[in-house]
């Protein structure tokens, strides 16, 4: 973290003015504020899942919190080599911690507005059982966020000087589709179960229309 | 050797036109480390479904099938890039060749974390659904090895571009190294079968008839299947 800026002053500037986090991942040592960043992006989606796991309550308010902290990361770690395998061929320059910087500010960003949606999730939370409904709900935000969050990375393309975009957007639909897969793969979120890991292994379009279909009603 | 995987991956036709006209072989040795690592990499990534011990054998074979298809080219693509006047002689045609299946293998070893992530929540062998666990597995490396084979070749026409007197010439000249490629390579590929590994079949290095049939007998015999089940 640059030596003028408090860690909240780190993220009223990623909410601001992005270009200066944008410009300070890109310097000498970007690593130091990079942490940070991780550090906040995990924090704030650990809060997030106090949220989500107030529906069931118990055991699942720490959780789930466990799993979205979790599930981002190992997100980020499975797809940093592709990022900046894919950056290098839209013709960056930049190194790995300066991706890596990038990477970890878009989902710190995507936390940041998690938190902002959280109050609305909570009060859904307590006024309906339905999981199907409360899952449509967290994606939602979540996908806001997500859009924020890769705008961002966007806009750090554009600074590094990258000169196509289609590298970037074939790297944003394999984030994506491991995002929503890291969804299932650490089942149930929102829901009950006696277990921590799910015993199934399941795409995770079969396991919403699972959902939808009352298959995995409860889970 | 960093740098230079670097500027590969950049794609700057002029920079990567004058390793062309380097005599030494270091780039090609380079290069050559690369496809036998990173396409070992994500070779093990596509066996590991089927067993361990498949895994190890497409490690071995992925790059193998790439060594094949470029060695058993050489000639021809040597040949096409001077009859279509690009310029370029066969070792420098070999080499081009060469750092576009690296730059595919760098491509593929970046994307080897996703490959485990897609196997790890794929149902395994031992399942019911051990059909639509190899369909997925299936599905999922035809998308990855055309990503990044549709951006190596894309690179590998930049660069043609750059070397040959005009574009129509590099363009004649990368659709003949590809259909030399892809007759050749796809042929191989059915010789040096299973990769992935078929579940009711035994795990083997080669099937116990490798030279029998071709791929393109196959294509056929599977759309008639699908077409006209009776």
């Amino acid at each position: 973290m640059p030596p003028s800026y408090g860690p909240l002053q780190v993220l009223e500037i990623l909410l601001k003015h992005p270009g200066r986090i944008i410009h300070e991942l890109h310097g000498a040592r970007p690593d130091r504020l990079a942490l940070w960043l991780l550090v906040f992006a995990l924090v704030g989606m650990a809060i997030y899942g106090v949220v989500v796991g107030s529906l069931t309550g118990g055991s699942q308010l720490w959780i789930a919190p466990a799993k979205l902290a979790l599930g981002t990361l190992f997100s980020v770690l499975i797809c940093l080599p592709s990022l900046y395998i894919f950056s290098c061929l839209g013709g960056s320059e930049a190194r790995l911690e300066s991706i890596a910087g990038a990477l970890v500010a878009a989902i710190c960003l995507s936390a940041l507005l998690l938190l902002g949606f959280a109050p609305v999730a909570w009060i859904f939370s307590q006024s309906t059982d339905s999981i199907a409904f409360l899952g449509g709900l967290h994606l939602l935000f979540w996908l806001i966020g997500l859009f924020f969050g890769l705008r961002l990375m966007g806009a750090m393309s554009r600074f590094r000087g990258e000169a196509g975009r289609g590298h970037l957007r074939t790297w944003r639909l394999i984030f994506i589709l491991v995002c929503l897969q890291m969804t299932t793969t650490l089942r149930p979120i929102i829901g009950r179960s006696d277990h921590f890991l799910p015993q199934e292994k399941k795409f995770f379009l079969t396991h919403w229309v699972e959902s939808l279909g009352g298959k995995a009603n409860g889970k | 050797m960093i740098n230079r995987l670097k500027i590969l991956l950049r794609g700057d036709p002029a920079e990567i036109g004058q390793w062309l006209e380097e005599s030494n072989l270091r780039w090609a040795a380079i290069c050559t480390l690369v496809v036998l690592v990173g396409s070992g990499l994500y070779g093990f990534t596509v066996g590991l479904w089927r067993a361990p011990l498949q895994a190890f054998y497409t490690a071995i074979k992925f790059p193998l099938l790439i060594f094949l298809t470029c060695g058993g080219n050489v000639l021809l693509n040597g040949i096409l890039a001077q009859v279509l006047g690009s310029g370029l002689s066969a070792r420098q045609t070999s080499l081009a060749v060469l750092m576009s299946f690296a730059l595919t293998s760098l491509i593929l070893a970046a994307l080897s974390p996703v490959s485990l992530f897609v196997l790890y929540n794929t149902p395994p062998l031992a399942s019911q659904a051990t059909l639509l666990g190899h369909s997925v597995i299936l599905l999922a490396h035809v998308f990855f090895i055309a990503c990044a084979g549709v951006i190596a070749n894309h690179r590998l026409y930049r660069l043609l571009e750059k070397v040959s007197p005009s574009r129509a010439i590099a363009r004649q000249v990368l659709g003949g190294w590809l259909g030399g490629n892809f007759l050749l390579g796809t042929q191989l590929a059915w010789v040096l079968r299973p990769f992935i590994g078929s579940p009711g079949l035994a795990i083997e290095f080669l099937r116990q008839d490798p030279l029998r049939g071709n791929f393109y007998e196959a294509v056929f015999r599977a759309l008639r299947h699908l077409l006209f089940p009776t």
